[in-house]
C-alpha cells in the first residue's frame, strides 16, 4: 500500500488532520511539539497508509523531534506528501512548502486554518495558489472535518506533479550545480534538493551522504558559497540568503493570491493574554489554576466521586461475586484468590478512577486552550536561575498526568543537557499513579487537611526537582548554551469532543494498567502472602511476602515505617506505583478504603505515614518510566543514575521529615 | 537600538540579527524573524524574564539578553 506523509509547520492542525483523515485518535494541542514521533495510520478508503509527523519549520532540524521528520524523508519510501498549510500564517508556511517541493516527490496541499485566516480578514484565492506552485490546493478545516472528501480525493489521484523550481541568485545556482554533478548518479533523492540541503548546513542530510561519498569536497563548495554570499553588499549569511530568496519568491506569490478585506489581529487572544502573561499576575494567575485544580480533584468533585465507588466496590460487588463464586462451587483458595487478591488488589485502584479523570481532564485543558506556551513563558526566568528553559516545564506538567509522556514530551527542547536534565528530573512530578497512595494516607491519617497535605507532597516533589536541577546543572550536567524561543499560538476554544477524547486516551492507559500490570501483581502478592516457607494458607506474618518485606524493614525503620509491609509494599510499587496500594489492600485483608485506613493506624503514625507518601514520590521511577527513560536518552548510565539518585533523595528526605518530625514533638 | 529598548506596543523594523548564535538565529528566522520585518514588543516578564514580541502576524517569546541582539529601528 502506498504512503502518505504529512508535513507542516508545528501546531498547524497536522494531527487533527491525521485523525480526521484516518479515523483514529492521536493525540491533538494547541502549542508546538505535541506530535514527537512519528504516527502511521490508514486512510478511510483503506487504500493508503498515512503517516502524522513532528511538525517542523524547514527541513534543517535542531531539535530531536524535527530530526524524525528530516529522517523520514532520507530514508522511508512514500507515494505523497501532504503538506498542510496554516492558512492564516501563510508566509512563514510556504518556505516549508518550497523545500518539500524541491524534494521532488508529488505534493497536495491542504489549506488548513481558514476559518482562523478569515476571521483575520484574509482572502486567500485558491486557483491561483495552485498555479503557482503547480501543485493540488484543497481548502479544509482540520477541527470540523471540512473538506475532507476532497482532499481525499485528491490524494488518490495526484501524480507526478511537474516539477516545481525557485531559481535561487547566480552564486548559488552555481553551487547546486557543482554539487549536483558530484554526487552519484545512482543516488535516489532528488539531486538538486540534496545540493540545496547541503548549502543550509543540513547535518543528517550529510549523515545520509556520508555514508556513500566524501564529503569533503561538497563542505568546500559550501565554504566558498558561504564566502561569495557574505561578499555581497548585504553581508548575509549563506543560510540566511537562501531564507531571503525564498522569502521574495513567497511575498511575490501572495501579493496575487491574498487580499486583505481588512487586517483584524486576533482581539481575544490579545486581551487574554493580557491578563494571563500580565508581569506581575501571570505567576499568580497560573498558581491558582493549579489550586483549583487541585481542590476539583482532590477535594470538591474527586474525593465523593471515589467513595461511591468504593462504596460499590466493597458493597454490591464483592457480595455478587462471593455468591457467585460459592453457587458455582468455586473452592475457597479460588474464593480468596477473586475476593482477597483480585478485587482488594485491583478494586483498591480502580476506586480512583474519577480523581485520575478529573486530573487528566484539566491537564487536557491546558494542553488544547494554548496556554501551555503560556506557562512556559511565565515560568522561563525561574527555570533559566536553576539552568533549564521554560520549555522544560511543558514536559514537567504532563509529568502529573503521567512521567512516560513527559518524558518523551522533553524532546522538544533544543539543548542536548536540557533535554537530558529535564528527563532525569521528570520522575519527581508526582504522576497520577501516585495519587491512589496519597489519597489512601490522606483518607487515614489528615481526614482534615486532605487537599493541601497532597498538594504539599506535590509542592516537594517540584522543589526537589528544582534544587537538583540548580545541584546538576552546576556540576555535572554544565550548560554551553541555554536557550529559549516558544511560539505563543493563538487561544483556542478547547472542544468537548478534542477535551474528552484525550482525558480518555489518557486515563484509558491507567484503566489498562489496573488490568494488566496490577491484576497480575495483585495476584502474584496474593499468593506470595498465601504461601510461605511452611507451606500454604500461612499467616501472613509466615509468608514469603513477609520474609522479602523485612529484608527491608530495618533499612527503612529510620524513616519511620520500619514493617515488612512497607517494605514489601515499596518494592512491588516499582512495578507501578499504584500497586504500592494494592499490596496494602491485600497485606491488610481488607475490602474497603475505610476499614483499612482505620487498621493502618495500627502500623503508622501522621508523621511515619507523611514519611512514607514522601517516600513513595521520590523513591525509583516506575519500570515504564525507567524504560522510556533508557530509550529516550540512550544511555544505560543515566538510566541508572536517574534510579540511583532517586533512591538516594528520597532516602534523605523521608529521614529528615521523620527525624526532623520527631525533634519537633510531632508524632 | 535593540528590540529591549523598544516601548511596549511601539512598532519598530528589525535591522540586525547576525549579533545571535547560530542556533538561535535559525529558529528565529524559521519563525519568520528576520531583517525588514515588523516587530512589536508585547510584554515583559519581571525579574529580566523573556519578553514576548508580536512578528508577522504571530508571538513569539524569547529571553531577554536575547532580544538584545536584534537591532531594531
Ligand atoms: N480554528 C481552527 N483550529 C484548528 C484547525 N485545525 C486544527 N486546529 C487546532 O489547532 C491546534 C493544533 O492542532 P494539532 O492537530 O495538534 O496540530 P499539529 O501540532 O500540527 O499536529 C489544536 O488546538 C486544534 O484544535 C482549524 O482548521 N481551525
Ligand atoms: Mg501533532
Amino acid at each position: 500500500m502506498s504512503q502518505i506523509a504529512l508535513f507542516g509547520n508545528p501546531n498547524t492542525g497536522k494531527t487533527s488532520l491525521f485523525n480526521n483523515l484516518t479515523g483514529s485518535y492521536e493525540y491533538v494541542g494547541n502549542w508546538s511539539g505535541v506530535t514527537v514521533e512519528k504516527k502511521v495510520g490508514i486512510l478511510r478508503s483503506r487504500d493508503a497508509y498515512v503517516v502524522d509527523l513532528p511538525g517542523v519549520y524547514s527541513l534543517h532540524p535542531l531539535s530531536r523531534d524535527e530530526g524524525v521528520a528530516t529522517d523520514f524523508l532520507l530514508t522511508e519510501s512514500f507515494s505523497t506528501v501532504l503538506n498542510i498549510v496554516d492558512a492564516s500564517q501563510l508566509k512563514r508556511n510556504l518556505h516549508l512548502t518550497i523545500q518539500l517541493l524541491e524534494f521532488g516527490k508529488p505534493l497536495v496541499m491542504a489549506l488548513n486554518m481558514i476559518d482562523v485566516a478569515e476571521r483575520r480578514g484574509m482572502k486567500i484565492h485558491i486557483n491561483q495558489l495552485s498555479a503557482r506552485f503547480g501543485v493540488p490546493v484543497v481548502p479544509v478545516i482540520a477541527r470540523t472535518g471540512k473538506g475532507m472528501d476532497e482532499l481525499t480525493e485528491k490524494l488518490r489521484s495526484v501524480e507526478q506533479t511537474k516539477p516545481f523550481t525557485l531559481t535561487y541568485d547566480d552564486v548559488i545556482e552555481t553551487a547546486i550545480a557543482k554539487i549536483s554533478s558530484y554526487l552519484p548518479d545512482d543516488i535516489e533523492r532528488s539531486k538538486r534538493w540534496l545540493a540545496l540541503q547541503c548549502l543550509e548546513g543540513n547535518e543528517r542530510v550529510y549523515e545520509y551522504l556520508r555514508a556513500k561519498i566524501a564529503l569533503e569536497p561538497i563542505l568546500a563548495i559550501r565554504k566558498q558559497t558561504e564566502e561569495s554570499i557574505r561578499q555581497l553588499p548585504h553581508g548575509r549569511s549563506l543560510r540566511e540568503r537562501l531564507h531571503h530568496l525564498r522569502e521574495t519568491f513567497i511575498e511575490a506569490v501572495l501579493e496575487d493570491v491574498v487580499t486583505w478585506t481588512e487586517k483584524r489581529p486576533l482581539t481575544w487572544t490579545e486581551k487574554i493574554d493580557a491578563i494571563v502573561t500580565n508581569k506581575y499576575l501571570g505567576m499568580p494567575i497560573f498558581l491558582f489554576f493549579m489550586y483549583v485544580m487541585f481542590m476539583l480533584t482532590f477535594d470538591w468533585l474527586g474525593s465523593p466521586l471515589a467513595d461511591l465507588l468504593d462504596q460499590f466496590f466493597s458493597g454490591p460487588l464483592t457480595d455478587t461475586l462471593s455468591r457467585l463464586l460459592t453457587a458455582m462451587g468455586a473452592s475457597g483458595f479460588l474464593q480468596e484468590l477473586v475476593l482477597n487478591g483480585i478485587v482488594s488488589g485491583v478494586g483498591g485502584v480502580l476506586v480512583f478512577v474519577p480523581q485520575i479523570f478529573i486530573l487528566f481532564f484539566f491537564i487536557s485543558l491546558l494542553e488544547d486552550s494554548g496556554y501551555m506556551a503560556r506557562v512556559a513563558m511565565v515560568m522561563d526566568r525561574l527555570m533559566e536561575a536553576i539552568g533549564l528553559n521554560g520549555k522544560s516545564f511543558i514536559p514537567m506538567i504532563i509529568g502529573f498526568g503521567c512521567n512516560v509522556p513527559g518524558v518523551m514530551a522533553a524532546r522538544t527542547i533544543e539543548q542536548p543537557r536540557e533535554r537530558l536534565l529535564t528527563i532525569l528530573l521528570l520522575p519527581l512530578m508526582s504522576c497520577s499513579a501516585r495519587l491512589p497512595v496519597y489519597a489512601l494516607f490522606v483518607g487515614a491519617f489528615f481526614k482534615a487537611h486532605q487537599a493541601s497535605v497532597v498538594f504539599s507532597l506535590y509542592v516537594l516533589g517540584i522543589v526537589v526537582a528544582l534544587l537538583l536541577a540548580k545541584l546538576f546543572s552546576s556540576t555535572i550536567l554544565k550548560n554551553e548554551h541555554s536557550m529559549f524561543v516558544i511560539e505563543l499560538p493563538p487561544y483556542r476554544m478547547p472542544q468537548a469532543l478534542t477535551l474528552w477524547r484525550s482525558t480518555w486516551d489518557k486515563g484509558k492507559g491507567f484503566v489498562r494498567k489496573a488490568g494488566t500490570f496490577i491484576f497480575g501483581g495483585s495476584v502474584a502478592i496474593w499468593l506470595l502472602s498465601y504461601a510461605g516457607p511452611k507451606g500454604l494458607h500461612v499467616s501472613m506474618d509466615d509468608s514469603f511476602l513477609a520474609t522479602i518485606g523485612g529484608v527491608l524493614a530495618p533499612i527503612l525503620a529510620p524513616l519511620g515505617f520500619g514493617t515488612w509491609q512497607a517494605g514489601a509494599a515499596l518494592l512491588t510499587g516499582f512495578l507501578a506505583k499504584e500497586v504500592v496500594v494494592s499490596t496494602m489492600n491485600i497485606i491488610y485483608h481488607v475490602k474497603d478504603t475505610d476499614t483499612l485506613q482505620g487498621l493502618m493506624a495500627h502500623y503508622f503514625t501522621p508523621l511515619s505515614a507523611f514519611s512514607f507518601m514522601a517516600f513513595v514520590l521520590l523513591y525509583v521511577p516506575c519500570l515504564a518510566t525507567v524504560a522510556t527513560i533508557r530509550k529516550e536518552t540512550g544511555s544505560t548510565k543515566w538510566t541508572f543514575f536517574a534510579i540511583g539518585y532517586a533512591l538516594a533523595i528520597a532516602y534523605i528526605i523521608s529521614f529528615l521529615i521523620y527525624e526532623g518530625g520527631k525533634w519537633l514533638g510531632l508524632s | 537600538m535593540v528590540l529591549t529598548d523598544l516601548q511596549p506596543g511601539k512598532r519598530a523594523t528589525i535591522t540586525n540579527i547576525s549579533m545571535m548564535s547560530d542556533i538561535l538565529k535559525q529558529r528565529l528566522i524559521d519563525m519568520g524573524v528576520h531583517e525588514g520585518e515588523e516587530v512589536c514588543v508585547k510584554c515583559t516578564m519581571p525579574f529580566g524574564g523573556p519578553v514576548m514580541v508580536e512578528v508577522a502576524g504571530q508571538c513569539i517569546c524569547l529571553r531577554r539578553k536575547e532580544a538584545a541582539c536584534i537591532g531594531v529601528e
